[in-house]
């Protein structure tokens, strides 16, 4: 039981948390209640946000819904609140009552409580500028733009989750699954050792090239911070292009050869 | 970039338009207007899709036969609404001779406010971890012609997870993108902003007129302080409308902002009057809510469920409660079908 609570709290707070929107919702709901006068509206505004509220604190159905959407995902059960409809209609219960003036200036009111109690999301704490029309960090496009279609690579892990929303043709050694290897202390299998070489600040070539090649990687991406042990030449492979962020490396004989479905292999 | 925005926006505002004004005249909704047309077209689209697309990707069918078949049926629909253009033409007489009065200080602000929302999301970006997975399943289908079956993130393996298989969200921008030619990751971070905000503005509009039905000015002002409420939530990632501003691409954005308000806005007029025609509309876009995410399967019926018990308290009526539960009708197969899918 503890426990349940403590997820529901936990997901409650990272839902609601940063501002005071669910405060003004709970007022918003209470004086609709008091307020309309249609029991349909009643119910469906005022009454069904705070059902709603209880289905998730209640143990007996919050333990059923995260048996049926998972403890994971069980605080999805929130979207269905809709303060994007009970604040507005609580606020025009307010100014259904005034008129002329008095109702511009209680509007204006009403959407400064909205402002000062919620939390700006249009701002560069969430968003960044952007460079480039895919929406991508710009140092990915710079990679991007030098990496020929259809090649196999590893890649760094900053580059790894947005190179093939810039070219899906690139195929990947690693993608987001990989990070869990990070920390492995005894990797048994070869793309683990792969990958954790890979993750060093000075890779050792003479583990990481019959790795890779195991796995037919033809590219590398690595940020330009990294060292190395060992001279990529002396292992039949030439530095393909840099960008300010990353070095690329390529085999020494790669010719572009016939695009594959890597995937039907 | 402008061009390729505008006319991704007239075929999904335009056929969703005319989709919707075929769905009307089955439905017998009369004197609607333009946005309920657009909203219930859209609704129509997603439904026809998630109907479409599932048994599609489970017998392994390519990508550009389900560009095909889903074309061939959305034009089939446009072209029915074609038909109605008695009931285009009306609409837009009235609408014509009610500019004026429609044009409240609330319309304007909301307005202004989804322009500078749409504004800021144009010049920015935010990074979503997901993308690896979601926008690249939509890249994966137009690259190699097939539907799911290859892991997205990377490319390089086979890979057909289960717990997705029905929510194919991404799937409809990749659809978009091979009609207008615009690489989907473009399409999901640059120009999808551009649908689903103004449509999520257009569901909060529908709601408002029916909660204010005769009152303009307030219909205005609901409307605005919906929209404020998209831009000043509680700034975290995972709070249901904030997906709109954030992500407005994720499927699961589109669920939490346009879904279920639009599931709220049947509700509440199943509520007010019953007809067949809403039922059937409830029924439409309890289905489209299963393409959105496969969280929509679950928590669409949860909603509807909530809502309709809640009403039948007063109305105390089996037909409106077995009504309630055709609708989810829907969710409730394909939520099944999950379970045996995953188990």
């Amino acid at each position: 039981m503890q426990e349940f609570f403590d997820i529901a709290k936990t997901d409650f707070m990272d839902t609601f948390g940063g501002a005071w929107l669910f405060p003004l919702l709970a007022v918003a709901a209470l004086w609709i209640l008091w307020q309309e006068k249609d029991p349909t509206r009643k119910l469906l505004l005022g009454a069904l946000p705070l059902i709603f509220l209880l289905l998730y604190w209640c143990p007996l159905t919050g333990i059923l819904f995260m048996k049926i959407l998972g403890e994971n995902v069980y605080w999805r059960i929130l979207w269905l609140l809709l303060p994007a409809a009970t604040i507005p209609y609580g606020g025009c219960l307010l100014l259904k009552k005034l008129t002329g003036l008095r109702r511009y200036g209680a509007f204006l009111l009403c959407l400064a409580g909205i402002v000062l109690c919620g939390k700006n999301l249009l701002s560069e704490e969430w968003f960044e500028p952007s460079t480039n029309v895919y929406k991508i960090p710009q140092y990915v496009v710079e990679v991007g733009e030098l990496l020929p279609d259809h090649v196999h690579a590893m890649v760094s892990n900053r580059v790894m989750p947005y190179i093939r929303m810039y070219n899906p043709t690139i195929t990947l050694a690693f993608g987001r699954n990989a990070l869990i290897w990070n920390g492995m202390e005894a990797p048994v299998y070869h793309d683990h050792m792969l990958y954790l070489e890979a993750q060093k600040e000075e890779i050792d070539l003479d583990v990481l090239i019959p790795l890779a090649e195991e796995m037919e990687i033809e590219f590398f991406v690595f940020s330009n911070n990294r060292t190395y042990l060992g001279e990529w030449e002396a292992y039949g492979y030439k530095l393909y292009g840099s960008t300010n962020d990353f070095n690329i490396y390529a085999r020494a004989d790669w010719s572009g050869k016939e695009p594959t479905e890597r995937w039907k292999e | 970039m402008r061009l390729e925005i505008l006319m991704t926006a007239v075929i999904f505002f335009g056929g969703s338009c005319l989709t919707g004004y075929a769905l009307r005249r089955l439905l017998h909704f009369k004197q609607e207007g333009f946005l309920f047309s657009i909203v219930a077209g859209v609704m129509c689209w997603w439904a026809l899709m998630e109907l479409v697309l599932v048994p599609m990707t489970m017998a392994m069918a390519s990508f550009s036969g389900f560009v095909a078949v889903y074309t061939a049926l959305v034009l089939a629909c446009a072209a029915a609404g074609c038909f109605c253009w008695k009931e285009i033409l009306a609409d837009a007489k009235q609408a014509a001779g009610s500019v004026r009065s429609c044009v409240t200080p609330g319309h304007v602000a909301a307005l202004g406010l989804i322009l500078w929302q749409l504004y800021f999301i144009h010049h920015h970006m935010y990074l979503e971890w997901d993308d690896a997975y979601y926008v690249n399943l939509a890249n994966e289908a137009v690259r190699s012609d097939l539907i799911y079956w290859v892991y997205p993130e990377t490319g390089a393996i086979t890979d057909f997870d289960k717990r997705y298989v029905l929510s194919l969200w991404p799937i409809f921008y990749a659809w978009l993108s091979k009609l207008t030619g615009v690489m989907p990751t473009i399409m999901a971070h640059t120009v999808f902003p551009w649908l689903m905000i103004p449509l999520a503005g257009m569901v909060y509009e529908l709601i408002g007129r029916r909660l204010f039905p005769k009152d303009r000015q307030l219909q205005g002002m609901f409307l605005a302080m919906a929209v404020l409420l998209h831009l000043f939530m509680s700034g975290e990632h995972i709070a249901g409308i904030t997906f709109l501003t954030l992500t407005p691409w994720v499927g699961k954005g589109v669920l939490a902002a346009i879904l279920i308000p639009m599931l709220f806005y049947w509700i509440l007029r199943t509520a007010e009057a019953e007809g067949r025609g809403l039922w059937i509309m409830l029924g439409i876009t309890c289905l489209g809510g299963c393409l959105l995410s496969s969280m929509g399967i679950m928590l669409t019926p949860v909603f509807v469920g909530v809502t309709v018990c809640l009403q039948n308290i007063r109305k105390r009526s089996l037909r409106y409660l077995l009504s309630g539960a055709a609708a989810c009708f829907p969710c409730v197969v394909l939520g099944i079908y999950y379970i045996c899918l995953t188990h």
